[in-house]
């Protein structure tokens, strides 16, 4: 399934970006870092790394930048894409391993955030289950939950072997 | 009666459950019927969709199927969950193909997911509930509050159907609950949390929400409410690290409990990283006035 960067321009409308950088001048995430979502759309453009640049990684996938482009390019949308090939083509962010603890805990508990014991105690303060009732209350549903992940290959994508 | 299936999402089960015991009491109020289902992870739109979106549509459609045989749309309290939730139905409706792929995989495990139940965020079910909800009232809030709408309750447009620019609807629900909100600087910008930059950038993260926390102490808000569970631990966590404003935190739903009479330990609020102590004290109050 996965697209090359002018697969993802094209399904994007990329080229018809002008550059006039409206998406930059938008943008929550590039007024604290070196994010520039311009740069990254021309950078795709140019045919230049921009899947190995680390500022793909500082997006909220906030859309208003895809929000208020005059040219209805499909920013946000281009670079959750330009993520996944980044991904397929080994470059993973470097700072920080939670994503992976997040995909492993989701192999493990079906939950992103598991439970913790003092959360429990607090579910059983407020009148609430102890735990909630999901994919892991019945062993037999996280076990099929467990074979769909490994049809899906996810755990090697976690970068968790 | 009116029902749903319960999806509670992973923050608001184990990381701040008065956000499902709120949900569960202003609904049980309202007289509208939640139904839990075997669900797993949404899964995040940030670190799985950005990552792996073949994974991320599977999981996505699974959840999806659970109640499609009861004819239950699902209902979240969580915009990342309905982010999730909402995006892959689009893209599964609008794409036989990719439903196919999807059921592929739901096969192996004897799930399928016709498209006949869609994600439906719980405010679009709360703004139905205006008269009841003011019936039910039992304490005029009386705060000034900045309301966080976030980002993909809104947005995309083109998905959501939804004014991305001056939305206006929970500035109405507040002042349901005797609340005014109060405009405050880049009041629409996200919290920063999303995309995987909580987890992935830590530093960006904080620096885009003490941005937005310190627009907020601008406007002296007694409280922020929100309507998305991750918001709602970024807003509450990251005060805990920046430790330069003290802004209580509320979900839409922990704030109609405190409006319907509940109180505040029953929805949680004692477990919140910044302290609602104040806001507690002004409620009681102004219950002591109203008696
Ligand atoms: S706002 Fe649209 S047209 Fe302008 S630079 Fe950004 S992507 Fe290009
Ligand atoms: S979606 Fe990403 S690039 Fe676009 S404005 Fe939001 S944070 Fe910036």
């Amino acid at each position: 399934m996965g697209k090359s960067v002018k697969e993802i321009l094209i399904d994007g409308n990329g080229y018809a970006c002008i550059q006039c950088g409206r998406c930059t001048g938008s943008c929550p995430s590039g007024r604290e870092c070196s994010l520039r979502t311009r740069k990254l759309i021309h950078m795709a453009r140019m045919g230049m790394d921009v899947i190995k640049t680390e500022e793909l990684w500082d997006c909220t996938t906030c859309f208003t930048c895809q929000e208020r482009c005059p040219k209805e390019v499909k920013t946000t949308d281009m670079i959750i894409e330009l993520r996944n090939l980044a991904v397929e083509e080994g470059y993973f962010p470097t700072m920080s391993d939670v994503p992976k603890i997040i995909i492993k805990s989701l192999y493990d508990t079906g939950a992103g955030q598991p439970l913790s014991p003092e959360v429990s105690k607090i579910r059983a303060i407020i009148g609430l289950k102890k735990e909630a009732y999901d994919v892991s209350t019945n062993a037999e549903t996280l076990k099929k939950f467990q074979r769909l992940l490994d049809g899906l290959e996810i755990t090697k994508k976690g970068g968790l072997r | 009666m009116e029902e749903y299936a319960f999806f509670p999402g992973c923050i608001a089960k184990n990381v701040y459950p008065g956000i499902e015991k709120a949900t569960r009491i202003v609904f049980e109020k309202l007289g509208i019927g939640l139904r839990d289902y075997e669900y797993s992870c949404c899964p995040p739109p940030g670190v799985l969709a950005c990552y792996d979106k073949p994974s991320w549509l599977v999981m996505g459609a699974r959840n999806l199927s659970q109640s499609e045989k009861d004819g239950l749309n699902p209902m979240t309290v969580c915009s990342g969950c309905y982010g999730t939730l909402h995006n892959v139905w689009y893209a599964l409706k609008n794409d036989p193909d990719l439903m196919g792929f999807v059921n592929d995989h739901l096969g192996r495990i004897d799930a399928e997911y016709k498209g006949k139940v869609h994600p439906i965020h719980f405010v679009d079910i709360l703004k139905n509930y205006k008269e009841k909800i003011a019936e039910l009232k039992e304490i005029d809030l009386g705060l000034n509050v900045a309301v966080h709408y976030g980002c993909h309750y809104l947005k995309p447009s083109s998905v959501t159907g939804e004014n991305s620019e001056r939305p206006t609807l929970l500035d109405e629900l507040v002042g349901l609950a005797g609340c005014k909100a109060v405009p405050f600087k880049d009041g629409l910008t996200c919290c920063g949390a999303g995309g995987g930059v909580m987890s992935g950038e830590p530093d960006v993260s904080l620096k885009i929400i003490n941005t937005k926390l310190n627009n907020m102490k601008d406007a002296n808000v007694d409280a922020i409410v929100n309507i998305c569970s991750f918001c709602h631990m970024q807003f509450d966590q990251s005060q805990k690290k920046l430790k330069t404003t003290e802004i209580p935190v509320l979900h839409l739903n922990q704030l109609f409990g405190l409006a319907f009479g509940i109180r505040p330990k029953h929805l949680a609020l004692h477990t919140h990283l910044v302290s609602t102590r104040d806001l507690e004290k002004k409620l009681k109050d102004l219950k002591k006035g109203g008696e």
